[in-house]
């Protein structure tokens, strides 16, 4: 980038940078980051580097906060997840899909609601990450980036059991949609790893069959 | 042609006999009073035209009495000269003439007698003028002195305050430093004194390494000592008092002015006889010989105008300084300015109504003025210091916190403004994107406004839809509706001027249009597809600016084109506008308001284009040959047009805002205005004020009259390098709001 040549770098996006460039330049180590907001850019720098080096990706850097650590990778989760919610909304109508559903076995019900209810699917989807954009921005539980409260924590692995479900019914209803995003962006199996890896999901729960496919990874976590 | 003809009467006159001579003292004497009553009378001051009439009429007698020619001719040349007035003597002098021709002796002599008192009479009347001339003189002097006078006691007092202020800074920093206080106090003294005698740059100097030695210790310091103040009742309002302090001063110059009308009029007064005509007389007389006494004689309004301009002329070297340095320590000084000139302050209250503001506003604003200090701590990354041109806007940057709650109630604008000047407060945080805000726009009436983020989504605000936060003045807003479409980071927005759609631009290339949810719908409803109404395609890289004009909107993008649109329509894409290669992509595009079917593209070269929509072609270039000599670091972040004039406004990396002439194409006005990349900008409907955002973490408000900055904020925290990607004014609402890269939005009040 020709911001980059001088003797600092500045990282920006200047108006009228193309898409192709957009947040390319060098990667800053994270000990030189001295933002509120360095764990989220150090994750992103991760993925923007190499999406599919999921572990390389969740390992946390020593010294590092471990609520603040699941925290940032929860938001990045959920803000990535928007993607495969703008393809759902292309396919997945409250005609098609009544409810939110995952194989026969499982319906779910919508949270966001005073008392939950059976959404069609991607009213659940839309509304639960809507429902998880409020709660992990929410001044109450979440004032501060640099370190979250102990009793906050709890709050995560339920934001991680409800959005999980997305992938689910993508994967069960919509397959085409959630293997081309999977392609892309590997989400569901870094959340996977994730939730195993810090024990945020029992086991039983996680019912996109992606633990088979890359049973390494998993395994490697939990040794 | 008097003095020619008094001779030739004269000659004619003297064959007659010994009287003769008389005759010819006569009426050279004559004569000679009808050019003294010439000049008075041409020049015209009523009291002496009478008198000059009188001689006028004595001359005829004389005539009359000595010698028939004599009289006859002088008179009648008199008379010419004269005019009217003149013409009543010889008038009478013919007539005479053959009644009274052998009578020479005593009478003559009585006559003469009689006619060299009158002459002695006009002399002392032209005495009596002049000394009323100089007297009035003397009291303009005395005005001016005044006035003077009067500046210097301010400064005095100015630097007193700074001596003030830079002792109890020391005491301050060494008590912080050192952890005692007495012996600091007066150790310091001397040479606080010793400084402040260089004058105020010193203090705003030796600021530097203090703030350098520990920003933190002397942030924290300062607040303290503004919660001591704050306790004691001086937080009020600073700036008023300031700028009536300026006006107080004007004040008294125009009193000074009174005194020296009155004066004037009163030296007048003293000769009432040459009341009528005075003001004629002066102005021929005095061109030639005082100069200083011009401004007197001119009309009243005038005088004040003129001295108006005059000190205003001497405070403009003051400006400056007042601005970097009272703001910063007006509040610690308050107690002095107040102790120290109390007529002033008097002066000064007479616009307002003084105290009972002070104890209204006082309690509001311990509260908020401690927040935002809290807030300035906590947020302020870091200001780095000692940035030569910088060195202003750095210590603005300090006194932020009593510049806000100082100015709150503010009502007293000072400077040519509206007469209302408002501090902004953050009130609302929207917070609920994941990643950084790159756009806002507000609603055209409602309080509603939409913000686009990096998250890929758009979200729709209702700021009547609050939750109150806890331990925080500032309320929480939830989002209403979540806009769901682009597959990347949104960067731009605009809406429709009735406020039903709005567009969006990402870095997917897309502009999505949407048609807006009503603002009490339930967050939690279900899905509606039909609010995105649509998409625009054609760009095919991202697309970073957008902006609306009726029913067309505008959009650039990096793929460098520039494409108009009627969307909703068969065919949406009206037109594109591509420029030389020379000026490379796009960065920013705005409808010129003031001009039908004309838009301003700014490009990466650094240089603004203005196009005709109908034609496509180029009807301008916005560039100045010596500014751009140089072209890196003078890339245009954003370009904004003034909603009434022909002025086009630009955003710069390198920390410039720059004002162009549509019509000329030239530069007519560059700033330094923040202490990283302007980012963003934003003019009010009224085109009053500009907002500009920055990535050094603030946001500033400026007076567009006369571009002096009316408040800094800040608002956001860095994310890598960027900080503030928007800023916002309400078309119709007093609100202002700013997006930032911590995926934050607020808004003001």
């Amino acid at each position: 980038m020709k911001m980059a040549d001088g003797s600092t770098i500045l990282r920006r996006n200047r108006p009228g940078t193309k898409a192709k460039d957009f947040c390319r330049w060098p990667d800053e180590p994270l000990e030189e980051m001295d933002s509120t907001l360095a764990v989220q850019q150090y994750i992103q720098q991760l993925i923007k580097r190499d999406p599919s080096n999921v572990e390389l990706i969740l390992t946390m850097p020593e010294a590092q906060d471990e609520g603040v650590w699941k925290y940032e990778h929860l938001r990045q989760f959920c803000m990535e997840l928007n993607g495969l919610a703008v393809r759902l909304q292309k396919q997945c109508s409250p005609s098609t899909c009544t409810q939110m559903t995952a194989t026969d076995q499982w319906i779910f019900l919508c949270a966001a609601h005073k008392t939950p209810k059976e959404c069609p699917a991607i009213d659940y989807t839309r509304h639960t990450l809507d429902g998880a954009a409020c709660l992990l921005n929410s001044n109450k539980y979440f004032p501060s980036r640099v370190s979250i409260k102990e009793s906050s924590v709890t709050k995560l692995g339920s934001v991680c059991r409800r959005v999980y479900r997305i992938f689910s019914h993508a994967y069960f209803h919509h397959r085409r949609i959630f293997d081309e995003f999977e392609a892309e962006t590997y989400l569901c199996h870094r959340f996977t790893h994730f939730v195993t890896k810090y024990n945020l999901m029992s086991k039983e729960n996680l019912i996109v069959p992606i633990n088979e496919e890359e049973d390494a990874a998993p395994g490697e976590s939990e040794a | 042609m008097g003095t020619n003809s008094g001779a030739t009467a004269g000659i004619n006159n003297k064959p007659v006999g010994g009287a003769a001579v008389l005759g010819v003292g006569v009426g050279n004497s004559a004569v000679g009073g009808g050019v003294l009553s010439n000049s008075l009378g041409g020049v015209g001051s009523g009291g002496l035209s009478i008198s000059g009439l009188s001689a006028g009429g004595q001359n005829a007698n004389v005539g009359s009495i000595i010698s028939g020619n004599m009289g006859g001719s002088g008179g009648g040349n008199n008379g010419s000269d004269d005019g009217g007035n003149g013409m009543g003597g010889p008038g009478g002098g013919p007539n005479n003439q053959q009644a009274t021709t052998p009578q020479y002796t005593i009478p003559g002599i009585l006559h003469y007698i009689q006619h060299e008192w009158s002459r002695f009479e006009l002399e002392r009347s032209q005495w009596d003028v002049d000394r009323a001339e100089l007297q009035a003189r003397i009291a303009m002097l005395l005005g001016e002195r005044k006035c003077l006078e009067s500046l210097k006691s301010d400064l005095t007092r100015r630097i007193k305050m700074l001596e003030y202020a830079l002792r109890q800074e020391r005491a301050k920093f060494y008590r912080l430093k050192y952890g005692t206080d007495p012996p600091a106090l007066n150790e310091f003294k001397p040479s606080a004194s010793e400084e402040t005698g260089l004058g105020g740059d010193v203090a705003t100097d030796s600021e530097v390494p203090y703030s350098s030695v520990s920003n933190t210790t002397w942030r924290q310091g300062r607040q303290m000592l503004r919660q001591y103040l704050a306790e004691i009742g001086y937080t009020d309002n600073i700036i008023d008092v300031r700028s009536n302090r300026v006006r107080s001063i004007l004040g008294l110059n125009n009193n000074a002015d009174h005194d020296g009308g009155i004066g004037s009029s009163g030296g007048e007064n003293l000769s009432p006889n040459i009341n009528g005509n005075e003001s004629n007389k002066r102005a021929s007389e005095s061109d030639g010989r005082h100069t200083p006494a011009k401004k007197v004689q001119q009309s009243n309004d005038a005088i004040i105008l003129d001295t108006e301009a005059a000190v205003m002329a001497n405070f403009e070297f003051l400006g400056p300084t007042e601005m970097s340095d009272d703001d910063e320590i007006s509040d610690d000084l308050e107690m002095v300015a107040t102790d120290n000139d109390d007529n002033d302050v008097k002066m000064a209250k007479r616009p307002k109504s003084g105290k009972d503001m002070l104890s209204e506003d006082l309690e509001a604003e311990v509260g908020e003025h401690l927040l935002n200090d809290m807030n300035l701590m906590a947020e302020e990354v870091d200001s780095s210091l000692g940035l030569g041109e910088l060195a202003q806007l750095t210590v603005n940057n300090d006194s932020e916190g009593s510049y806000d709650s100082n100015t709150k109630d503010g009502t007293g604008g000072s400077a040519g403004g509206a007469g209302y000047r408002k501090t902004w407060n953050a009130k609302y945080t929207l917070r609920s994107h994941f990643d950084g805000v790159r756009s806002l726009i507000f609603h055209p009436e409602e309080p509603v406004l939409i913000t686009a983020s990096e998250d890929h989504t758009l979200k729709l605000w209702n700021l009547q839809k609050t939750v109150q936060a806890k331990k925080s003045a500032s309320l929480d807003v939830e989002p209403l509706y979540t806009f769901r479409a682009h597959t990347g980071p949104v960067l731009c927005l605009g809406m429709s001027a009735s406020g039903e759609t709005c567009y969006s631009g990402g870095v997917d290339g897309n502009i999505e249009c949407w048609q807006l949810p009503s603002p009490n719908i339930d967050p939690y409803d279900c899905y509606d597809p039909n609010v995105h109404s649509g998409t625009l395609e054609g760009h095919t890289d991202a697309v970073w600016g957008l902006t609306t004009m009726q029913n067309n909107i505008v959009s650039c993008s990096a793929d460098g084109t520039v494409k108009l649109w009627a969307p909703y329509t068969k065919e949406p894409l009206l037109r594109t506008y591509t420029a030389a290669e020379a000026e490379g992509g796009p960065s920013s595009v705005d409808f010129v308001r003031n001009e039908v079917d004309h838009i301003v593209v700014a490009y990466n070269s650094a240089h603004c284009i203005i196009y005709d929509t109908e034609t496509g072609k180029q009807v301008i270039k916005l560039e100045a040959a010596q500014e751009m000599s140089g072209n890196t670091g003078k890339y245009i972040n954003k370009v904004v047009s003034h909603p009434t004039l022909p002025i086009t406004i630009t955003a710069h990396e390198d920390r410039h805002i720059r004002f162009w002439d549509n019509t000329s194409g030239t530069l007519v006005h560059s700033m330094v205005a923040h202490l990283e990349p302007v980012t963003s900008l934003a003019v009010d409907a009224h085109g009053l004020y500009l907002l500009s955002g920055s990535h050094d973490c603030s946001i500033r408000l400026w007076n567009l009259d006369n571009k002096t900055c009316v408040q800094e904020i800040t608002a956001h925290r860095k994310k890598f390098d960027e900080s503030i990607f928007d800023v916002a004014f309400h078309a119709t609402k007093p609100y202002i709001a700013s997006a930032g890269a911590d995926g934050l939005a607020k808004v003001f009040v």
